[in-house]
């Protein structure tokens, strides 16, 4: 009996002496998308809590979401630092959100593109990527390629195509491409959204993650959809034959930006972690990957890869869309898109 | 006697405490704050919400699938439940572990497994291609008929169990008795079982409504945001466009309808007896 006693007390106080050192670890908390997780776990999370000797904790969703909560929590913030498409990182600052960085502790800011350095201005955040949004499209379904917004109006396309929903990060810029598409300017999107409530027959659903496009491509429900660069490796896991359109209206672009959340009590880990997701073995290991395209200037990619990515030579061509113009406009085109198109 | 009754509201002491607190009291405070408005107190919120085209004809839908997946659930329901009562012992424990059995899976892994049975290359599509009932394949995937399909194979356990047990406390000489006073079978339903069962009826029938109006996954996932529901509408304006006044109105609207929905039930089977 007393041995049982021993045995269960030496047990008790083991584990509150090894809880006590795990509880030293400090604790980095992110809010980040969610897709490819295994890999960002593989290529960022895992060698960052060896170099911090911290532990990583992840909070994800999309874009619109995550935004919600941090303003839910804003006067007691549990995120530290938060990954957000740059008109939600213009919301989140517009709602005091966030906090300026100190680029003296981000040196790798150095080796970015310079569009990617202070894209929020007042160094709310750097970008860690940046993606042209494009449609993509089964070649065994579609005979001749896609080469303009308006192909998607094709009749043989009758109830296969999957729409990004408004509320996704996608949304507002499809809406902003078709409406330029159809000559539009940013003071009119009639011809955008009449264009788009005349698509109707075409689309099959509204997709709210680019995981369920994913899905909708492997199912063989979807035979295009407008999607993200980030989500291609993805679209190309499902082993359909897929292509990547290229539209002669342009590449249009959005950048993702990291900033650190304000209230945060690890200003210094998170300004350690930034450094470290821009560097060059971590866009490296993304790249190779197919998770995020890089934006260090520094990273060498093999042409195969590099094809399937956004890359150094199409970031020059491309047209970043004004996020604060995004922004102004996007609760309008919400309410407008429910109105006329979603139903 | 008296003497029990302090005991009986001692014994009953936590769990009232333990309601008000974590359930009466956060719950009451969410559902009022839909009448406060930066100047007082008012309908103005419920105006705002429902003057929306939009908002109201989700309201409809929700309402309209939710009596549907409630008046087909109690249909097909009885004649299995009556079934299940005729089987021996034996089997009806059997039988009913099997009804309980799709209530264990996780309604995520229940709808997408619904994607693959409904979707344009799915079961039912290739089998109505296959044997020329269609000559291509239809759209059922992200329609009203989706998420009707959906919500009742998991609702309808819950009218089938209710059912079940109030046939169980069915006397079992009524309808031999009925049947020897010359009553058909159609007579015997509607005479005997119907009238006797229907507190069954209401219970199954609250439950179905109830669960198909809070229902998230299923219109989600099944219906998309064109089929949007009074849940999935509820879940936008919470999480996505953060509109409190929408957000607290919706959850009363639910609220209400479904107390007027049970209210409706038990009036007609109090009416009847």
């Amino acid at each position: 009996m007393n041995k049982k006693v021993m045995l269960v007390a030496g047990a008790v106080i083991s584990s509150a002496i090894f809880s006590l050192a795990v509880g030293q670890q400090r604790t980095l908390t992110i809010s980040s998308f969610g897709l490819n997780q295994p890999l960002i776990d593989k290529n960022v999370t895992r060698p960052f809590e060896t170099l911090c000797n911290c532990k990583i904790v992840y909070e994800v969703g999309n874009n619109a979401d995550r935004l919600a909560k941090l303003i839910a929590r804003k006067n007691n913030p549990n995120i530290d630092v938060a990954l957000l498409g740059d008109y939600f990182a213009q919301a989140a600052i517009r709602e005091g959100l966030l906090d300026q960085l100190d680029t003296r502790k981000i040196p790798n800011r150095n080796q970015i593109y310079d569009f990617a350095k202070n894209p929020l201005g007042n160094d709310y955040g750097v970008a860690f990527t940046a993606y042209t949004i494009s449609l993509a499209y089964r070649t065994d379904k579609i005979s001749t390629p896609l080469t303009s917004w308006r192909d998607l109006w094709r009749p043989e396309l009758k109830g296969r195509i999957a729409l990004p929903n408004i509320t996704t990060t996608q949304g507002p810029p499809v809406v902003f491409a078709v409406n330029r598409a159809y000559a539009g300017t940013d003071s009119n999107v009639n011809p955008g959204f009449q264009q788009l409530a005349a698509l109707k027959p075409n689309i099959l659903t509204f997709y709210n993650q680019s995981s369920q496009v994913a899905s909708l491509f492997a199912q063989d429900e979807i035979w295009v959809a407008p999607i993200g660069r980030f989500a291609w490796g993805t679209m190309l896991n499902t082993g359909k034959p897929l292509a990547w359109a290229r539209l002669r209206e342009g590449q249009i672009g959005l950048m993702n930006t990291v900033s650190i959340v304000k209230g945060t009590k690890n200003e210094d880990l998170a300004h350690q972690y930034i450094n470290f997701l821009i560097s060059k073995e971590v866009q490296l290991a993304q790249a190779n990957d197919l998770v995020d395209s890089p934006i260090n200037k520094t990273v060498q990619l093999k042409p195969a890869k590099a094809a399937q990515l956004t890359t150094l030579g199409e970031f020059a061509n491309m047209r970043f869309l004004d996020a604060k113009y995004l922004l102004g406009v996007r609760d309008e085109w919400i309410a407008r898109w429910n109105k006329e198109i979603a139903r | 006697m008296t003497n029990n009754r302090p005991r009986a509201w001692l014994l009953l002491f936590p769990a009232t405490v333990f309601l008000l607190a974590v359930f009466v009291y956060p719950v009451g405070v969410f559902l009022l704050s839909s009448f406060r408005l930066e100047n007082g107190v008012g309908l103005d919120n419920y105006f705002t919400f429902f003057s929306s085209e939009v908002n109201i004809e989700v309201y409809w839908r929700t309402v309209r699938i939710a009596l549907l997946v409630t008046l087909v659930s109690a249909v097909v329901s009885y004649p299995a439940a009556l079934a299940i009562m005729q089987l021996g012992a034996q089997y009806r424990g059997l039988l009913i572990g099997l009804i309980i059995l799709p209530l264990m899976i996780s309604p995520v892994a229940r709808s997408f497994a619904w994607l693959v049975v409904l979707g344009r290359e799915g079961l039912i599509n290739k089998t109505l291609v296959g044997t020329g009932v269609l000559k291509e394949s239809i759209p059922i995937l992200y329609t009203e008929n989706a998420v009707f399909i959906g919500l009742l194979q998991l609702m309808l356990p819950l009218m089938l169990l209710s059912l079940t047990s109030a046939l169980e406390n069915l006397p079992r000489d009524v309808i031999a008795a009925a049947r020897s006073l010359g009553a058909n079978s159609l007579q015997v339903f509607t005479r005997v079982i119907l009238p006797l069962t229907r507190d069954g009826l209401t219970i199954g029938g609250t439950l179905v409504f109830t669960g198909c109006v809070t229902a998230y996954v299923t219109p989600a996932l099944l219906g998309g945001p064109r089929v949007t529901m009074l849940a999935t509408l509820l879940y936008q304006k919470a999480g996505v466009t953060v509109d409190e006044a929408a957000t607290t109105v919706i959850s009363m609207v639910m609220l209400l309808t479904t107390l007027a929905v049970n209210a409706a039930l038990k009036s007609r089977s109090r009416g009847a007896a």
